[in-house]
């Protein structure tokens, strides 16, 4: 409104000055019309720019980068708690590997869905923890923090009895205080709603597993 | 539109209703807007031969208010939806390229699904020692028990058909031939340990020293420094997959050529 009573002010003086009314008066018109049109583009597109910035995480961003990790991350959770679910004789170890499992599988099933649905590769070429600054060592023989080294999973799948509980336990142990690092680290670095979600339970879903582990070890060390 | 408290008794609607719908709250606006029309009929019509008339000055400049006030609008709006048209496209850019189609457009891949089409679908269990028209095998009917592929590094040639349901289930298959130096192997090492999707093995008969496959697609260089290695590694893995979701965990960890008929 203050806009258009511009050229409205500014034509009504400009006409009895020069007395040829019409023609002047076009003139300054279509060029107010023109600034407002350029104006109004140049506006508009911005304002559509801004509207359109929550685009998706790209392929080098933290977010691409945690989920694809943390997909690995879980999937050794999953691989010894089947080891533990399918050879433990304590139904309370069956019970919490078979939890531990089915969770992070979904887990793992949510993070693939929003990398496939953001168009990227559901995993990347660049190597594992890249996406967290000051990761540098974190890896070891590409295994992220938290992670059982082959050794320690080919004793995981032959042992037998309490001592197959106490060394599922104890890697289990070791693995959540990982995997709770990594989710508190995109937590730090990230603004997206679901992938900052995910993490988020993930931080409390472990902290309160890690209680329950402690608790177990405890028992199981006493006997 | 917003009529104040009388109007809203439905006794009066009804008789506005039979007498002119809508006409008392309409008149403000009609009011308002008659003016500019009367104007512009003046400034068109008779702004040449009756030029006593003042009025014209006055409402003239006033009939550009809305002219620019409606092309500022539609230029704002126009402006909004061409970001996004560009946006979205954009966006389509970035994903217009599907991995197989990345995965073919690498040197020296073959895409063995266009040759065997069963090998665009999921295929049967089968026990026992299979044969296979590809060497090393890049799909078909397998050992109901699959290869262990966690990043499993096996220093020893595995089953393949075991392995075959491996690629089944997304992995890629790095195989290498018996005898390659240290430091090949330890590259090769390198890109598989502590990554899912991914194992590997030598294997016997190679006719290269290095052979990717993922279920359908094979990739055979000589160096594992290859750059190629990495692309086929990043286009097929997981990609490949007949079984979106299932998992290499719970596979079986032996070597040798019996298939193992049991996990781990």
């Amino acid at each position: 409104m203050t806009v258009s009573t511009e050229p409205g002010a500014e034509a009504p003086a400009t006409a009895p000055a020069t007395g040829v009314v019409p023609a002047s008066r076009r003139r300054v018109h279509v060029l107010w019309l023109v600034v407002l049109l350029v104006f109004g583009l140049v506006a508009g597109g911005l304002g559509g720019y801004l509207l359109a910035q929550p685009r998706n995480p790209g392929d080098d961003s933290a977010e691409a980068g945690f989920l694809r990790d943390m997909s690995t991350h879980h999937a050794q959770a999953v691989e010894m708690s089947m080891i533990a679910h399918a050879n433990s004789d304590n139904p309370a170890i069956v019970t919490l590997a078979g939890d531990i499992a089915l969770t992070q599988h979904q887990q793992i099933g949510y993070m693939q869905a929003w990398l496939r649905d953001w168009g990227l590769s559901p995993t990347g070429t660049q190597p594992a923890m890249a996406w967290m600054p000051n990761s540098a060592g974190a890896v070891v023989n590409g295994l992220m923090p938290g992670m059982a080294t082959p050794d320690q999973m080919a004793k995981l799948r032959t042992a037998k009895g309490t001592e197959l509980d106490i060394q599922f336990l104890t890697l289990m142990r070791q693995h959540h205080l990982g995997g709770i690092h990594m989710a508190q680290e995109l937590l730090a670095l990230s603004k997206n709603k679901d992938v900052t979600w995910l993490a988020g339970t993930m931080v409390r879903g472990q902290q309160a597993e890690l209680t329950v582990i402690d608790e177990m070890l405890k028992q199981l060390q006493a006997k | 539109m917003s009529t104040p408290g009388p109007e809203r008794v439905p006794s009066t609607v009804k008789v506005d209703k039979t007498s002119g719908q809508g006409k008392p709250p309409a008149r403000p606006a009609k009011a308002s807007s008659s003016r500019p029309a009367a104007a512009k009929k003046a400034a068109a019509g008779g702004g040449k031969a009756r030029k006593p008339i003042t009025p014209v000055k006055v409402s003239g400049g006033r009939s550009w208010g809305p002219i620019a006030v409606g092309a500022l609008v539609a230029a704002v709006a126009l402006g909004i939806i061409g970001w996004g048209v560009f946006a979205v496209v954009g966006s389509e850019k970035e994903k217009s390229t599907p991995w197989d189609e990345r995965a073919r457009a690498i040197s020296g891949v073959v895409d063995y699904r266009t040759q065997y089409p069963e090998l665009k679908q999921a295929a049967n269990h089968k026990s026992g020692v299979l044969t296979y028209p590809v060497s090393p095998p890049v799909g078909g009917a397998h050992n109901p028990v699959w290869q262990n592929c966690m990043g499993d590094v096996y220093t020893a040639p595995i089953p393949k058909e075991n392995a075959v349901h491996s690629l089944e289930h997304g992995a890629v298959w790095v195989t290498y031939k018996p005898g390659l130096d240290a430091a090949q192997i330890d590259t090769l090492k390198s890109k598989v340990e502590g990554k899912d999707y991914l194992f590997m093995s030598p294997y016997t008969g190679l006719d290269k020293n290095i052979s990717l496959q993922g279920w359908g697609f094979q990739l055979k260089v000589d160096s594992a420094s290859d750059p190629r290695i990495d692309e086929f590694i990043k286009a097929v893995r997981q990609n490949a997959s007949m079984e979106p979701g299932a998992a290499c965990s719970s596979g079986s960890t032996s070597t040798g050529d019996v298939p193992a008929t049991t996990a781990s």
